[in-house]
């Protein structure tokens, strides 16, 4: 009776003369199969698949068989709802000719779960004997899904095609037919998926993203490329905004791979990098390292290290961070300059454990000081501005300071 | 298949001189009356049930040896006790016996003054048999109401299947100073090295509850002519308890449970509330759902007994999103009920440190050292110091982005150890001496930095350990 390939069945056991939940020794079973599936994916946890199946029921009580061979089903999550479907005529998708029968008065009268098995024996009443449309809904482990991203950068960098996808792997051990799968945004999609498959949907295709492209040096995330040279490592991002303006904004941008391509001018796409791009909320950024800038030369040092003694153990003091910068790309690029001032004191005094309260002095030279929006008492961010090389093929050497005053420190 | 039970071999030797010269007899005639009503009293709180059965028996006069097994059940044998209810005043228990070498069986030496039929009620706790509660809501799609059923489910696994029994639960803790699994554990022979107050002091509660509680008319009701419903679970208060008597008799399986609807209430009203609370959600803003067990929210007819609570909504779609599944605890009439959906990715929750500064310094003066250069006239005198108080300033912005479609209410609680002032013209409160609790409403696509100054006193100045509210505007 029970296939090996379908490990997850519902059963109509017509139990007529008895009323109690004694086991008929003799039974007549009928299978209804089922109708319609909904698996919603909604959930970053968890998968809640819901069936729909058309159950014969006989007047009086009948007993319900659902069992889940092999299968990973949270027995405490299993719903049973009986729609007014068939024989309820108030579904309003309900076929010709449902809407005329009468309506059956279906109920729930208990659930018994036998030992050592894993299954459930509903005992539902029916005023009447016909069919009624009943769904069940139930958490399912082993249906996963995850997102990936192909993005493909236009030639000049300014925009992009984002293509996400949906990916799901059926290690349920159970299988389904023309199911509908929906992650919760974007369509719902009405597949197959059988058995340990995976399943691959475009769920969504961005053109035209207006992307940004930052390079970035910070000793505290980025580390040097060169340590005895003092020759920061300067990787390259595509930062996407996921706002209107960006044409995104619909829903956050989900965990993920992302594969970055770059058209080569020539019809086809060079593959450039890939990141995880990290869950993005709505008016958040979505930053993917695509590689190091290698013709971004950024050589830091410490140009001035002083203290002067306020009172007993008590000093003020006074750091220069000196940023030596050439361009040698042939275009000129922003280069966003990353500090966290405590990791400055910290590298020149240790850790004492305590904030640092500081003030920017006067030798600072980046221009319009610290990014606004993006800064933070703990981490400063300016924006260099850098003109491509010379026609000679020399690059400019642009040098510019970070003036710290590093106060009541002990 | 029955493994057991009992009841009562009534032998009908042609000598009777006592119970015990009756058992040492080789040829034997006896009768198996059976069950005529049976009750489990069910207790969540303990592996404890209290099985009520009546069965009738015929007495002849002079004495009646009546024997009671429990073979592969989990009875506690010091608990087994035998009543008359009819016919009281003319049969009298003698003695009661426990054989040697017949763990799990006893006798019983009725002195009878009458010939005929008695109806005797036994009682006796088990284990393995227990209930759980869980619930299932589903809210609707605007999320300000939802359909909430609960559910009882009994589990049997004691060993002996109970056709017909009603079912009452007890929804409470009661106290037991030896589990009853223990205590079916131990031989008869044992029983007697038991205290009293052993075996009496944790029947105590429990057997006043149960024992005194008639069968209800429920169990006795005839099965209905129309179309079976589902049964109705009735609800009283007892005490500190409360008990469930589920409409009419059950039959429970060995090994098989049994879930049965214990509530049902259609378009519960809650309310959606966004809240920072570390100590009990973790370090992330949550969203949670809030009814109350009240009358207002169509609840409150009864205590709600803990247990799992599967929390769904209908997605738009004709279907149900699943949100959560959580524990909760055993709600009063009238408590609120406090689901944790988790946090929400539609609002974003950063705490930001603005500017950090330090004053009020206080230095310990620790003598002084001279210096002297060689060769030039003078000295030079440095007095050495160290800091030993200072207040350490911090200003935060808690900034909020609601991202959703609806207001959203927020409720924060920081704890702050040590000599602290809050700083801030929030609407704030103390929760307790270490920490705040603040609220805020933010609008559908509103940003907002809800700004508080934090001035940590240290050192010698750290003369209290508690958090003091100063109302008073902040600016970055």
């Amino acid at each position: 009776m029970r296939s090996r390939n379908l490990p997850l069945w519902l059963a109509i056991v017509v139990v007529l003369a008895l009323p109690s939940t004694a086991l008929a020794r003799i039974k007549l079973i009928t299978l209804p199969v089922r109708e319609r599936v909904e698996i919603q994916l909604d959930n970053p946890n968890a998968t809640l698949v819901e069936e729909e199946r058309i159950v014969p029921l006989v007047r009086g009580v009948n007993q319900v068989d659902f069992s889940w061979a092999n299968t990973q089903i949270d027995p405490g999550t299993i719903v049973f709802r009986v729609l007014g479907g068939i024989d309820g005529g108030a579904r309003a998708d309900a076929k010709a000719g449902e809407k005329d029968r009468p309506a059956l008065d279906v109920k729930v009268l208990s659930v018994s779960y036998p030992p050592n098995e894993p299954s459930l024996v509903w005992q539902v009443s029916s005023s009447g004997s016909g069919s009624a449309r009943v769904r069940i809904s139930y958490l399912l482990g082993n249906l996963n899904k995850s997102f990936n991203y192909r993005a493909i950068a236009a030639n000049d960098e300014k925009t992009l095609v984002l293509s996400e996808y949906i990916r799901i792997q059926n290690l349920a051990n159970e299988s389904f037919g023309s199911t509908g799968l929906w992650a919760g945004f974007g369509p719902r999609f009405l597949k197959p998926i059988g058995i340990n498959e995976t399943r691959e949907m475009l769920v969504e295709k961005y053109a035209e993203l207006p992307v940004k492209k930052t390079y970035t040096c910070d000793p505290g995330a980025h580390g040097y490329l060169d340590r005895p040279q003092n020759k920061l490592l300067v990787p390259m991002h595509y930062v996407l905004k996921n706002d209107k303006a960006s044409h995104l904004g619909a829903a956050p941008l989900q965990y993920g791979k992302v594969r970055i391509f770059q058209e080569d001018g020539h019809g086809g796409t060079a593959f450039i990098g890939e990141d995880w791009g990290k869950f993005t909320p709505l008016d958040d950024e979505m930053r993917l390292y695509v590689g190091v800038a290698q013709d971004v030369v950024v050589k830091r040092t410490i140009d001035k290290n002083e203290q002067r003694r306020v009172a007993g153990n008590l000093y003020d003091r006074e750091v220069v961070v000196k940023f030596e910068i050439e361009n040698f790309k042939d275009k000129a690029v922003v280069l966003d300059v990353s500090e966290s001032v405590r990791a400055i004191r910290n590298e020149l005094y240790g850790d004492n454990g305590r904030d640092v309260q500081w003030e920017l002095g006067k030798s600072t030279t980046f221009a319009g000081g610290p990014d606004k929006e993006k800064s933070t008492f703990e981490k400063l961010l300016f924006h260099v501005s850098l003109p491509a090389r010379g026609a000679d093929g020399k690059a400019e050497k642009i040098v510019h300071k970070l003036h710290l005053l590093l106060k009541n420190e002990w | 298949m029955r493994r057991l039970l009992i009841l009562g071999t009534l032998v009908l030797g042609t000598v009777f001189l006592s119970a015990l010269a009756v058992r040492a007899e080789n040829v034997d005639l006896s009768t198996v009356p059976s069950r005529n009503t049976v009750q489990l009293t069910i207790y969540n709180s303990e592996d404890l049930t209290l099985v009520r059965e009546t069965r009738k028996v015929t007495f002849k006069p002079g004495a009646n040896p009546l024997q009671f097994s429990w073979a592969n059940t989990l009875i506690d044998p010091t608990s087994v006790e035998l009543r008359f209810l009819t016919n009281r005043e003319k049969l009298t228990v003698l003695d009661t016996t426990f054989p040697h070498a017949k763990p799990q069986m006893l006798y019983w030496n009725v002195q009878s003054e009458m010939d005929g039929e008695a109806t005797i009620e036994i009682t006796y706790f088990t284990s393995g048999i227990s209930w759980s509660a869980d619930y299932i809501g589903i809210a609707g799609r605007d999320e300000s109401q939802l359909n909430l059923e609960g559910f009882v489910r009994v589990n049997n696994n004691s060993g002996e299947e109970y056709e017909d029994a009603q079912v009452r639960l007890v929804v409470g803790r009661i106290n037991l100073v030896q589990k009853i699994a223990e205590l079916a554990r131990i031989t008869p022979q044992q029983v007697t090295e038991l205290g009293v107050a052993a075996r009496d002091h944790y029947r105590v509660a429990a057997v006043k509850l149960a024992m005194d509680m008639p069968l209800s008319d429920a169990a006795a009701a005839p099965a209905p002519a129309k179309q079976e419903e589902p049964k109705q679970v009735a609800k009283e208060g007892l005490g500190e308890y409360f008990i469930y008597t589920i409409e009419g008799t059950e039959t429970i399986r060995n090994g098989w449970s049994k879930r049965m609807r214990s509530l049902e209430a259609a378009k519960v009203p809650f309310k959606i509330q966004y809240r920072y609370r570390p100590a009990e959600y973790g370090d992330q803003l949550v969203r949670m759902y809030l009814l109350t067990n009240d009358k207002d929210s169509k609840l409150g007819t009864t205590p709600l007994p803990d247990g799992v609570v599967r929390v769904f909504r209908e997605n738009g779609r004709d279907g149900l999103s699943f949100l959560v599944a959580q524990s909760v605890k055993y709600t009063p009439i009238g408590d609120k009920i406090e689901l944790n959906l988790g946090p929400d990715p539609e609002v974003i929750f950063d705490l930001i440190k603005l500017r950090t500064w330090r004053d009020n310094l206080w230095m310990q003066l620790q003598g002084a050292s001279v210096f002297k250069k060689v060769g030039e006239p003078g000295v030079a005198v440095e007095v050495n110091s160290s800091v030993v108080g200072w207040s350490d300033h911090t200003l935060y912005g808690q900034r909020v982005r609601n991202h959703t479609k609806k207001p959203i209410d927020l409720e924060v609680r920081r704890t702050f150890p040590g000599y602290v002032v809050f700083r801030s013209e929030l609407p704030v409160k103390n929760y307790d001496y270490q920490t705040v609790e603040y609220t805020a409403a933010v609008k559908p696509a509103e940003k907002i930095d809800l700004m508080y100054e934090v001035v940590l006193h240290q050192g010698r100045l750290a003369k209290q350990n508690n958090v003091t509210i100063e109302r008073a505007p902040v600016k970055p």
